[in-house]
């Protein structure tokens, strides 16, 4: 725990540092134009290396677990858990609220998990979004970058898949945060924490057996294809954080490209098969 | 847009945010969506066709709707201005190929949702359509749709789809870019590759 506490004061001292140096009064149109067009990736290499090990990860143990799931629990209760682990994420989602300096929507996320957890027995019903407490899910990653924190280059986790250091920091820091961590029995087979962990990840991938097998047989990169939805992810949620409006990222893009009506190209008949 | 990359989101983002509330101007764009997501839920849940024939009117209904030309062209970036005129002739037959055959097999698990057109606003010479879809089986999980129209010689054409904040055409583009950059910038490597998936 000790060890924990020191390497995210490191790592997050660290990027706070750099954070503040770096971007000082410009943070907003800074933040604007950061790397959605051009990839941060200095150290491919080594992540493709780590990448083609969680596909092989995924390929003997999780992707055969989510698919006996889904085949085996009926929709209505995959749904019920989806439900549940968004409940257990409220409590860390208020404390990153708060942090966000967000007050009305720290009271959202305690109103939704106090109602959720007691109404919608035990968070399995979502009864607080009927009643227009909606909000959205906050981790620590995403507290550094409102605190001006760059995201730094991307990085491949063994296991645990993209990231960065931001992100990686806010990973770290959110068991130490987490009030559902501290009081569900920490890391200890059976608690909540290690039903969160394991359900999560099972959870999250029987959302994607189709989309994701279609996208490994279909990518030209699947490695870059799976780099640009996470950058794009993150820094969209990082414009919304801040209220800029994340199209406006694209628009530069869009922008530079000029319709180019030189060459029309060939008439190309399609077929169906 | 290709291979209709939709859930792909939930990968990384597990949750959906507020659009923010946007006033909405163009009213022809925002019909165009709307009509547009309309056709392709009636076709995906239309039980009456054969499986081939759902893809094929599918197919031809994105094809009518999008500019597949400009997409083309954009996914490849600077190499397209350095091909020649003969790499740019397979580059297109290759890419229209791929396209089609990657995103005509997995068409069932769309059907059945439906899209709200939420607002729209200007982006330089485009514009945005912003819409939601509620995921099947609940009433609360929303995905968020932003349509990337182009109005050009009063035709309206979709230009790219970003789901929830995740732009299919950069993410394309950026996955051509890469494999350049692994392959020497060699676009008939690229070509081949293209060609290869969507067999």
């Amino acid at each position: 725990m000790n060890l924990r506490i020191l390497l995210v004061l490191i790592i997050g001292s660290t990027l706070a540092f750099q954070g503040c140096a770096s971007k000082g009064n410009e943070l907003n149109s800074s933040l604007s134009q950061q790397e959605i067009s051009t990839v941060n990736d200095p150290f491919e290499k080594v992540n493709r290396v780590v990448f083609s090990f969680n596909i092989i990860f995924d390929k003997i143990i999780l992707r055969p677990i989510a698919v006996t799931y889904k085949a085996v629990v009926p929709g209505f209760v995959r749904n019920r858990i989806t439900y549940s682990l968004n409940n257990l994420s409220m409590p860390i989602t208020a404390v990153n609220n708060l942090l966000q300096g967000e007050l009305r929507k720290a009271g959202v996320s305690t109103t939704r998990f106090i109602i959720n957890s007691t109404v919608g027995l035990l968070g399995f019903f979502d009864p607080a979004s009927s009643m227009g407490l909606v909000t959205e899910t906050e981790d620590f990653g995403q507290t550094l970058s409102v605190w001006g924190v760059s995201s730094g280059p991307y990085v491949v986790l063994p296991f645990l898949g993209p990231s960065n250091p931001r992100d990686f920091a806010g990973l770290l820091s959110t068991s130490l945060l987490d009030p559902m961590y501290q009081i569900g029995g920490g890391s200890a087979p059976g608690s909540l924490r290690t039903y969160r962990l394991g359900t999560g990840a099972v959870d999250f991938r029987s959302q994607n057996v189709e989309i994701l097998d279609d996208l490994q047989n279909n990518s030209i990169d699947y490695y870059a294809a799976v780099r640009s939805f996470y950058s794009q992810g993150r820094e969209s949620q990082a414009a919304s954080n801040l209220e800029i409006d994340s199209s406006e990222q694209e628009n530069d893009i869009f922008d530079d490209f000029e319709i180019d009506e030189s060459y029309v190209g060939p008439d190309i008949e399609i077929t169906y098969d | 847009m290709t291979k209709l990359k939709i859930h792909i989101y939930i990968l990384i983002l597990c949750c959906s945010f507020n659009p923010a509330v946007l006033a909405s101007n163009f009213t022809e764009e925002e019909n165009f969506v709307t009509s547009f997501a309309d056709s392709a839920i009636s076709i995906l849940s239309d039980d009456s066709l054969s499986d081939v024939e759902r893809t094929s009117s599918f197919t031809e209904l994105v094809m009518s709707s999008i500019d597949l030309n400009l997409i083309s062209k954009f996914v490849l970036s600077k190499a397209w201005k350095d091909a020649s005129d003969e790499q740019k002739e397979e580059y297109l037959i290759a890419f229209k190929d791929y396209f089609v055959s990657s995103y005509a097999n997995k068409l069932d698990q769309y059907a059945g949702e439906k899209v709200d057109v939420v607002g729209s606003q200007e982006a330089g010479k485009y514009v945005i359509v912003e819409s939601n879809i509620i995921r099947e089986g609940t009433d609360t999980l929303k995905i968020n749709l932003k349509w990337r129209l182009l109005n050009k010689d009063n035709q309206i054409k979709i230009i790219d789809l970003n789901i929830e904040g995740i732009s299919l055409v950069i993410a394309q583009r950026e996955e051509f870019q890469s494999f350049l950059a692994n392959n020497d910038y060699n676009l008939d490597k690229l070509i081949e590759k293209i060609v290869s998936v969507s067999d």
